[in-house]
């Protein structure tokens, strides 16, 4: 008996935006080994540089992204993010080192969705993308519904 | 126990490959990928050799730990390509004709001057490139006094350029028409540019470094600085990049070259994408 | 119109400022405080071959608003250098302002002789956070005993954030005498995903996985 196969769209893309080299390959492998394409930068110039050489159709879909970096922090990143013309308005899941609650809502102002005290615990960070990327089969996975 | 063998030529192993890119991305923003391999490792063995490193890790500890960072300048030098020619990365002379002008042009009357400064000179094609551009390709070129402005550091490229005489390799991309437009044969090969175009640009001699020297650039409007601050160490990469964004009008354009980015160098320029290119813009509102 | 001919009368490049001040540190370290950013920033520059200014160049930073004359200031203290340029900045690392505290940590990165004398005292501070932002220091600081420090933050250390931090500079700066408390390490902190993955990478990247 054959099953129909999935339309065969092509994976959601995600940026990791983060200073530290370790902490972007750490957070692209738990990405990546949920099924998801991801991509790389290392402070917020970079990362809108990122944004805007993207052709058409190949938008990111999530944006997972550091507070502290040098040339320009997780915050102003968001909120220039959400100022540019013409480029969807994209989730976007802040991490932080910093567990105090001022961040939480500093983050929530500039322009986040999700505010995560890093570094993420694997099940946590992919819950958290599969919900804002509306991924209902890797939510639930995250969740422990499926084995 | 183990016999120790001591290696006869040093090897870059996968690690070493590694960690050198994510150092050598971390500092330049330029990321070599599995298939620059070979690339990569015939420089870095080269830079072993030269040096006399007897290993890699001796090598990369040596570079890492420099206070000056010359070793690393000597690596960029040979990572990276510096080769001058008519219309080199012309897609954003495209830019500069299809879009970055007439936002300038915009916010100004008709006939008022618009600026452009080209640094560094090196022998001249990049200017030189750029008055052919704006006058075979800028609609509006008749409607507006546009100055060409170009800086070196050094006085032997300066001469060259005025003197105004090109090989055929560095004329190559130039259409036909424009070779034969702006261009006369000499005896020996090579072809000399017209005299309407070499006194078309105002050369100087600049360090960018050096307040004294770019004090005197003000109200420019678009600013080409391609493959020289990826040269430069951190700390004169800022100093030219801020000496810059005092020279620009608020709402100026500057242009790096192709693998060169803001991201390592300042945060004081907004990133502008058009159609034909990325390029960097000095805020218009001056908060 | 078209192109402008450097043969008619320009004065545009040789146009010399009037100068309302005087371009001594005492009028310079004056204008760091006028209402124009572009008369501060000129300022800022100016001074940069003014050590005596250094202290001065640092406090400004506190009050400074605008960016464009803040990024001098930083240029400026990095050209002077200097224990003074290090005092004066060292306090911005406490700074609950990242743009501060980044550009404090760029310049001091830059500084290694200077700096290294402090290092030994911000890696006991009581504050997590200047104890996190000095390894970031290290993490580009080019000075020989960069290695030791991060040894002894691995040793030390009791926050898994600076812990993290130190692994991921001793990814790329790691000599092979690292192995052992980079193992001690992962053990210590055996339920945090991030500290494992971050130490298996640099025991590869000393190739003593």
């Amino acid at each position: 008996m054959s099953i129909a196969t999935p339309d065969t769209k092509p994976p959601q893309r995600i940026l990791v935006v983060d200073d530290a080299a370790t902490v972007r390959m750490y957070h692209r492998k738990i990405l990546g080994d949920a099924g998801w394409a991801t991509d790389e930068a290392c402070n917020g110039v970079e990362a809108l540089e990122r944004v805007h050489g993207q052709d058409e159709g190949a938008a990111y879909d999530l944006f997972v992204v550091d507070i502290n970096m040098p040339r320009m922090d997780g915050y102003s990143f968001v909120r220039e993010l959400r100022r540019l013309p013409g480029v969807p308005q994209v989730p976007v899941v802040m991490v932080s080192t910093e567990a105090k609650s001022h961040d939480a809502s500093a983050a929530l102002d500039a322009g986040a969705n999700v505010y995560l005290v890093k570094p993420a615990r694997p099940r946590e960070l992919v819950l958290n993308a599969a919900l804002l990327l509306g991924d209902h089969a890797a939510a639930l996975k995250a969740a422990g519904a499926l084995s | 126990m183990r016999t120790t063998a001591v290696a006869a030529v040093p090897q870059i192993t996968d690690a070493d490959f590694h960690k050198f890119a994510e150092f050598f991305y971390r500092k330049t923003g330029i990321h070599f990928d599995e298939g620059k391999r070979y690339f990569v490792d015939k420089r870095l063995l080269d830079r072993i050799a030269a040096t006399g490193a007897d290993s890699f890790r001796a090598y990369f500890v040596a570079m890492r730990f420099e206070a000056d960072g010359s070793e690393l300048q000597q690596l960029i030098n040979l990572m990276t390509v510096n080769e001058t020619y008519f219309f080199r990365e012309a897609y954003q002379f495209d830019c500069l004709v299809n879009h970055l002008l007439d936002e300038v042009a915009a916010r100004k009357p008709r006939g008022s001057r618009i600026r452009i400064w080209s640094v560094p000179s090196s022998t001249g094609e990049e200017p030189y490139s750029i008055a052919i551009y704006l006058l075979e390709r800028w609609a509006r070129i008749d409607d507006y006094e546009v100055e060409i402005v170009s800086s070196d550091i050094d006085s032997r490229v300066l001469e060259a350029a005025q003197a105004g005489v090109y090989s055929p390799r560095s004329v190559a991309q130039l259409p036909k028409n424009y070779l034969n437009k702006y261009f006369k044969p000499t005896q020996d090969g090579n072809w000399r540019i017209s005299r309407d175009l070499v006194e078309a640009v105002e050369f100087s001699l600049v360090n960018l470094s050096q307040p004294a020297d770019t004090r005197c650039f003000r109200d420019i409007d678009i600013i080409f600085c391609r493959n020289l601050l990826i040269y430069f160490d951190d700390l004169s990469r800022r100093v030219a990049a801020e000496a810059m964004y005092d020279a620009l009008r608020p709402g100026g354009f500057i242009c790096l070259g192709h693998s060169e980015s803001m991201s390592r160098i300042s945060s004081l320029f907004k990133v502008r994408r058009f159609p034909d290119a990325m390029v960097y813009q000095k805020p218009l509102e001056l908060t | 119109m078209g192109l402008k001919k450097t043969s008619e009368a320009g004065t545009a490049l040789r146009r010399v400022e009037e100068r309302t001040y005087p371009r001594d540190a005492g009028g310079l370290i004056a204008q760091l405080r006028d209402a124009d950013p572009a008369v501060r920033r000129w300022a800022a520059r100016d001074l940069a071959v003014h050590a005596e200014a250094a202290p001065r160049l640092c406090a400004q930073l506190l009050e400074e608003r605008d960016a464009s004359v803040r990024a001098v200031l930083f240029s400026s203290a990095a050209q002077l250098g200097g224990s003074a340029v290090v005092e004066g900045l060292l306090p911005l690392l406490r700074s609950d302002d990242a743009a501060l505290r980044n550009g404090a940590i760029e310049v001091l990165s830059g500084l290694p002789e200077a700096v290294a004398p402090h290092i030994d005292a911000l890696l006991r501070d009581v504050d997590s956070d200047v104890r996190l932002f000095t390894v970031n220091l290290l993490g580009n600081l080019p000075h020989a005993q960069v290695p030791e420090w991060l040894g002894r933050v691995l040793n030390t250390e009791t926050e898994a954030n600076v812990v993290g931090a130190a692994i991921e500079v001793l990814a790329e700066v790691g000599n092979r005498s690292l192995a052992q408390p980079l193992r001690a390490v992962r053990l210590r902190f055996a339920d945090d995903p991030f500290i494992g993955f971050a130490a298996e990478v640099a025991l590869e990247r000393i190739e003593a996985a």
